[in-house]
This record gives structure tokens, C-alpha cells and sequence, in this order.
């Protein structure tokens, strides 16, 4: 028995020991064509080809968290991605200024959701597979760590799901961000609050001690002071905490208009339940992450009235006509184009995470197009230039060497679990104003 | 000067410099990168064996000396724009001088109540790191891009780091080798057996355990500011994560605790075992758990690792075998 386990667990260990010496670290996933059909109107646009032109197939990097904690939202992500990928090939490739028709194809590997796999990778996106361009890994911290190795390869990387502030601040030249950054998250609940209610004053910050929350709640904090409302608690719990009785009894006793801060769907799907539980007396909560989830609806009573913010949402509705009145030049799929086509392909509603992903595909395009070429400075140049409006909000980016790269055309919007007439909980867009979907419910009954 | 002449130390060289020379000989970054964990597993798993593999000391939150190194290194480059060597180097002495501190309360501790301990350190100093303002706090660090123009370009320097983590992979095996075959190693081995009989003997355990503690959190200390300065970002839930805790021990014990060459054979053969596990359908979501299976197995049928397997099996590999 015992000779044979031995046998056994050095044959494991020799072939496991040959596979790392023989083998590629990672096997790459071939992304798998989905079976989306081409929307009716508003494909992302795409050149026609003339009758023999040259064509050349653009290899997109990244990689997704196709195992680990970041599974969900990163599968998401990468389903919008593949989306905009298979949409524009169909359509035809894009066409550049010496007539050159490129189509696009998908590099990825399993990040693990873990920093330690995405230099490995990316590095060998950038450097074994040729990737011409990179998109990010989910997440603000997988995010860092590929940037570095895209600035340092001179690869374009466009980062969705990637919403902290610093990693544009670091010196990056290539780095362009779709996503509305982390320091805004949270100002518009309070711009919808001083709407609603200008006596309301009293706020109490309760927030998850992880980067991404902190970095929301400092800024909301000197966004709130310089408004002049009055921080009555400014405290963080731990990412794991289930119990929240010690936190709500100092908010209670602050006595807080507003309760804002949350941080993941756990422990704010948690923290919500609980402050309905308690019954604090707040007229308004906004927390972060989970309210935009159909999962938060769970909570029953617990969730109406909970704002949240969200990157997009189905029922926004930017149009050719909204991109004209702002004056911007609109691009890409209409939002209802976009929901109907990522339900065919993939069979589920898409989310924000979802509709970052197309949107990094949809910027990357816009660029090329604009560029005419492939090459790195003449496309930089194009998404420094980019001003437009797309299903998913309007892009623009920070072009100053302090913040080269981030994101400031994009809007948040803002969520709350309202009823419908038969009593069912419904989400609704409460902000910004020429967006929503029913007026705010205020106070929380 | 004897010792230059044991096979067992040239043998372990020649295996860390048989893993290590690929990325240079073909000048391939790719592979570089996949090198780089490899050898920085060399070095926590070395360090670890100190404590583990001659002391007998089972420490669940070894991890804490990386994240600290990593932590107190990006500190210095990034507030105080020290140059990456000596900020690694003060890394490695901050992770020492902790692991003294510590080791003079808790190397008192045995069995299940250290382990229990270096857990419990682990989630201390992550607390502290998460609420210590000067270290970012829950944000953490991240380098300016500008940063790598001193070292010629981030690409360079990471070419550069590549070479260190390489060098202290082979320091680190030099150390263990001569730990093992030094009087403070016989001591540590002694400690390993019969904490109570060395004490009879001769061996001021508590000073010998807590030297042994030093020395195993040095150069974790070091590859820590390399990593992160690599990285480029540093924040608690990365620098101080359990899991890798408990990937170095399975990795000291599938090798052979107590050898030399027991953490370059685990660190190559767990990394190739994780990359399959990784990509296997079968196993990709369950390969923490295959891995704890692993370690369970190891300690019930073969305690002595990989290399103690085969010096046991095959003889004439024993002298080979340091």
C-alpha cells in the first residue's frame, strides 16, 4: 500500500515537474465565438471593404479571472468584450488610411484573480503572443499590475473594471480608463441629496477597509466637507464583517440624515439588512456595489429605497440625439441594441461589468478608425483626441501628465430599489436627473 | 572551506542555476516572468526551511515577512526616494528585526500554539498595515512609472530584478546548506528532535530558535521589496495573503523539510503541479484543496519529502542529496 502510494506521488511529482519544465506556463484560451446576431441598427460602424484589400488580423491580450473571487464580474466583462469583438468582425473589420481591413482576435489566460499570475501574463501577451493591444484584467489591483508591463512593452491598454483613481496618476502614457473613476462614485448621492433636500446635513460614512471603498469614501469625504456637510461618523469595517450591530449603534447615536460608504455585495447586501433591522431613522442610504446588483432585491423591505451607483444600466438611454444636444459625436450600438444582442449570445441581462467590457472594445475601435494605422502613438494620439457618446456614456480622457489617462467624460449613474404598482421591487434611475426613471423616493419609508 | 567541496551544495546550485539561466541564455521576458516566481518560491521556501525543516517549528504566517519587506521597501522608495538595493536590503533587516522581537515572545510557544501564533502575526501586522497611514493604508502604495528611469527603464529593471531575485535564490541555498552543516544547525536540528534533550546538551534553545527565526525572515524581507517594486503597487490583501503561507509549507514538505535541495525540488514541482491544476478542468477550482490533500498525504506517508524519499530509496543518491 504504502510502495505504491510513493510510486504514485513521484510519478505526480516528476510529471508535474516535467510539465513545468517542458510545457507553456499557461494553455491560452481561444475565445469562443458566440452566437450573438448582429444587431438590426446601429452595429459598432465599421468601414466596407473595397473588393481585394489587404487584410490583417489585430490580436487583443488580456486576461480574465476565470477562476477565484473575481470570477463573476470578470466573466461578465470578458462575455461584452467577446461581444464587440464578434459584432465588428462581422461587420466587416475596420478599414484603415492605406486601405488595410483589420479584424480582431482574442488572447486570454486565467489570471486567477490574483496579481502575483498578471505580470507573468501580460508580459507574455505582450511579448510571446504579439497582442497589438491590451485590455485590463478586472479589478483595480490586477489592473496595476498589467500596466506596468503595457507601459513598458509600449502597448495601448485600455482598463475596464478598473475604477481606482492612482493607477493614472503613476505616469502612465498609455493607460486609458473607461471606466468613471472610484473618487466619483459616491459625489453624485450627494448631489442628488442636496437636490432633494437641502436641509439634510448630517452625514455618517460607514465603509469596507479595502482600497477601492477607502478610495471611494475619502473622496466623498472632501467632496461632502467642501459642500459643507457635517461628517457625523467616519468609520471603516473589516471586508469579512457579518455583524454590524457595534457600527449601527454609533450611526444610530449620530443621529445622520444620510447613511453612505458599503463596499462589496456581501458585506453591504449584510449591512443594509441590518440597518433596515435597526430602524436608524435615516431618510436616505447609498452604498456601493451591491444596490445595482438584481441579487440585492433579495433583501426584501430591507433594500427599497437603497441608492447605489452604477457604470450602466439598461434602461440609460443615450441616444444620437442626446450625443447632439451635448454636442459630441455619437458612436456604437444603441443601449437597447446592446441588451437585446448580449441576451441572445449569452443568455442573461447584461450588467455594467458587462457593458465595460464592450465599451473597451468600442474606444479601442474608435481610435483605430480615428488613428488610420496601428501604430501606438498615432492611436494614443486618437484616444487623447476622443470626445464622443456611446450607449454606455460619454469617453473622454484626462490628457494632463498628472492624470494622463483617466476618465472624465463618463458619468455615474444612480440606482434605487423602488415598488412598482403591484408591489414588486423595481430598479430605478434616480440620477442624474435627464436620465431617470422615476423620482427619487425620499425619505426611506 | 571544506564544505566547498560537498556535492550536495554544488548539485542544489546547479539546480537553481539550471532553472534560473533559461530566461538569461534566451533573453526571453516571457519566460524571465515565469522564472521569477519560481525563484522567489525558492527563496521563501528556503527561508522557511530554516524554521521548519531544521527547527521543527511549523509557522502558518511566514508570509508576513515578505508582505512587511515588501511593504517597508516601497515605503522607502516611494516617500523617501531611497534606491531600490538598499530599500530591499532595509526591507530584509525590518523583517529581521521583527522576527527577533517576535521570536523572543513566541518562540516560547510550541506545536499548535506557534502555529497558531504566526497566524495570529499575519493578521496583525495586515491590520496595522491596513489602518497605518504613512504605508497608504487600505489604498497602500503604487511607484511612479518614473520611477524605473533609474534603473534605465521599467523594462531593464525588471531584467534587474530578475538577476537579484536569481542571486538570493542561490544565497538563499548557500545559507541553508551552511545552517545545516554548521554547530547552530546541528543545535536547530537537536531543537528539531528533542527540544528538552537539547536543552541538556548544551543548546540555549531560546536563543538558537530565535536566530533561526531571524534568518528565515531575512530574505523574504528582500524578495518582498522586489516584488512589490516589480509590481509597482502594494496593498494589505496582497502582501500578506495566508494562502501563500500555506503553498510554502506544502512546498517544503513535498521537497523534503530539512534538505537543501527538498525546497528547489518542491518550489519547481508544486509551480509545474499548480500550472496543471490550474489549467485542468478537473481540477482548476478545487486546487487549494488538491494541494491540501497533498500536504496531507505527505505528512502521513512520506514526512521526509521528495529528497528524503529518495535517499531512502536510493542510496547511492546520499551523498548527492545535501
Amino acid at each position: 500500500m504504502k510502495r505504491s502510494l510513493f510510486v504514485l506521488l513521484s510519478l505526480l511529482i516528476l510529471g508535474s515537474m516535467a510539465i513545468a519544465a517542458c510545457g507553456p506556463a499557461t494553455t491560452p484560451t481561444a475565445a469562443p465565438q458566440t452566437q450573438a446576431p448582429a444587431p438590426a441598427t446601429q452595429a459598432p460602424p465599421a468601414s466596407t471593404a473595397p473588393a481585394q484589400p489587404a487584410t490583417k488580423t489585430v490580436t487583443i491580450g488580456f486576461t480574465s479571472s476565470q477562476t477565484g473571487s473575481l470570477n463573476v464580474e470578470s466573466t461578465r466583462q470578458y462575455h461584452g468584450l467577446q461581444l464587440w469583438m464578434d459584432q465588428v468582425n462581422k461587420a466587416g473589420g475596420v478599414k484603415l488610411a492605406d486601405g488595410t481591413v483589420v479584424t480582431f482576435k482574442a488572447q486570454t489566460y486565467d489570471d486567477e484573480s490574483n496579481t502575483d499570475r498578471v505580470q507573468q501574463l501580460y508580459t507574455k501577451l505582450a511579448t510571446e503572443d504579439n497582442a497589438d493591444f491590451l485590455i485590463s484584467p478586472y479589478s483595480s489591483g490586477l489592473a496595476a499590475a498589467a500596466a506596468v508591463i503595457a507601459q513598458q512593452y509600449n502597448k495601448i491598454m485600455i482598463t475596464t473594471g478598473a475604477a481606482d483613481d492612482s493607477t493614472y496618476q503613476k505616469g502612465y502614457t498609455l493607460v486609458y480608463q473607461a471606466y468613471t473613476p472610484a473618487s466619483h462614485y459616491l459625489t453624485g448621492a450627494l448631489d442628488l441629496l442636496a437636490k432633494t433636500d437641502p436641509s439634510a446635513k448630517k452625514i455618517a460614512v460607514a465603509y469596507s477597509t479595502d482600497s477601492f471603498s477607502t478610495s471611494v469614501v475619502n473622496a466623498l469625504k472632501t467632496y461632502a466637507t467642501s459642500k459643507g456637510y457635517n461628517i457625523v461618523l467616519f468609520e471603516g469595517y473589516d471586508p469579512a464583517t457579518t455583524d454590524f450591530s457595534a457600527l449601527i449603534n454609533k450611526i444610530q447615536a449620530a443621529a445622520p440624515d444620510a447613511v453612505m460608504g458599503g463596499g462589496h455585495f456581501q458585506d453591504g447586501s449584510t449591512f443594509a439588512k441590518q440597518l433596515f433591522e435597526k430602524k436608524i431613522g435615516a431618510k436616505f442610504v447609498a452604498l456601493l456595489v451591491a444596490p445595482p446588483e438584481d441579487q440585492f432585491s433579495q433583501l426584501g423591505d430591507a433594500a427599497l429605497g437603497v441608492v447605489g451607483p452604477s457604470q450602466w444600466e439598461p434602461q440609460v438611454s443615450f441616444t444620437q440625439d442626446s450625443a447632439q444636444k451635448a454636442g459630441l459625436t455619437w458612436y456604437g450600438p444603441t443601449g437597447a441594441d446592446f441588451t437585446s444582442t448580449y441576451k441572445a449570445a449569452f443568455n442573461e441581462d447584461p450588467t455594467y461589468h458587462s457593458a465595460g467590457g464592450y465599451a473597451a472594445g468600442l474606444i479601442l475601435q474608435k481610435a483605430i478608425e480615428d488613428a488610420g494605422s496601428l501604430d501606438t502613438t498615432a492611436v494614443a494620439a486618437a484616444l487623447d483626441k476622443m470626445d464622443i457618446l456611446t450607449f454606455y456614456g460619454h469617453i473622454k480622457f484626462d490628457t494632463s501628465a498628472a492624470n494622463h489617462g483617466l476618465q472624465i467624460g463618463h458619468e455615474m449613474v444612480y440606482v434605487q430599489w423602488q415598488k412598482d404598482s403591484s408591489g414588486n421591487l423595481v430598479k430605478q434611475i434616480v440620477w442624474p436627473a435627464e436620465g431617470a426613471t422615476a423620482p427619487l423616493l425620499y425619505p426611506i419609508p | 572551506m571544506k564544505q566547498l567541496k560537498s556535492i550536495g551544495l554544488w548539485v542544489s546550485l546547479l539546480a537553481v542555476v539550471a532553472l534560473g539561466i533559461g530566461p538569461i541564455a534566451n533573453r526571453s521576458a516571457s519566460l524571465r516572468e515565469t522564472t521569477y516566481i519560481i525563484m522567489q518560491v525558492i527563496v521563501l521556501a528556503a527561508s522557511l526551511n530554516i524554521l521548519l525543516g531544521f527547527t521543527g517549528y511549523v509557522s502558518f504566517g511566514h508570509i508576513v515577512f515578505f508582505g512587511l519587506g515588501g511593504y517597508v521597501g516601497l515605503y522607502l522608495i516611494n516617500a523617501q526616494n531611497w534606491p531600490l538595493w538598499s530599500a530591499a536590503l532595509a526591507g530584509g533587516l525590518t523583517s529581521g528585526l521583527l522576527a527577533f522581537l517576535l521570536g523572543k515572545a513566541i518562540l516560547r510557544l510550541r506545536g499548535a500554539y506557534f502555529a497558531l501564533a504566526t497566524i495570529g502575526i499575519n493578521e496583525a501586522v495586515r491590520a496595522f498595515t491596513n489602518n497605518f497611514d504613512p504605508f497608504g493604508g487600505p489604498i497602500g502604495m503604487t511607484l511612479n512609472f518614473r520611477v524605473y528611469n533609474s534603473y534605465g527603464g521599467a523594462a531593464n529593471a525588471l531584467w534587474l530584478v530578475y538577476y537579484a531575485v536569481f542571486a538570493i535564490a542561490l544565497l538563499a541555498v548557500v545559507l541553508n546548506f551552511m545552517v545545516k552543516n554548521s554547530k547552530f544547525g546541528l543545535g536547530l536540528m537537536a531543537i528539531r528532535e528533542d527540544e528538552g534533550a537539547a536543552e541538556v546538551m548544551g543548546v540555549i534553545t531560546p536563543n538558537a530558535k530565535t536566530w533561526a527565526f531571524v534568518l528565515s525572515a531575512i530574505l523574504p524581507g528582500i524578495v518582498g521589496t522586489l516584488f512589490f517594486f516589480k509590481n509597482g503597487h502594494i496593498e494589505p490583501g496582497d502582501a500578506f495573503r495566508l494562502d501563500y503561507s500555506i503553498e510554502m509549507l506544502v512546498i517544503v514538505m513535498l521537497g523534503g523539510q530539512g534538505s537543501v535541495l527538498g525546497p528547489i525540488l518542491g518550489a519547481a514541482g508544486y509551480e509545474g503541479l499548480r500550472n496543471f491544476l490550474l489549467t485542468s478542468p478537473l481540477f482548476k477550482n478545487i486546487q487549494l484543496s488538491v494541494a491540501g490533500a497533498l500536504l496531507l498525504v505527505i505528512v502521513l506517508f512520506i514526512p521526509a519529502g521528495a529528497v528524503g524519499w529518495l535517499r531512502r530509496r536510493v542510496p547511492i543518491l546520499r551523498k548527492v542529496l545535501a
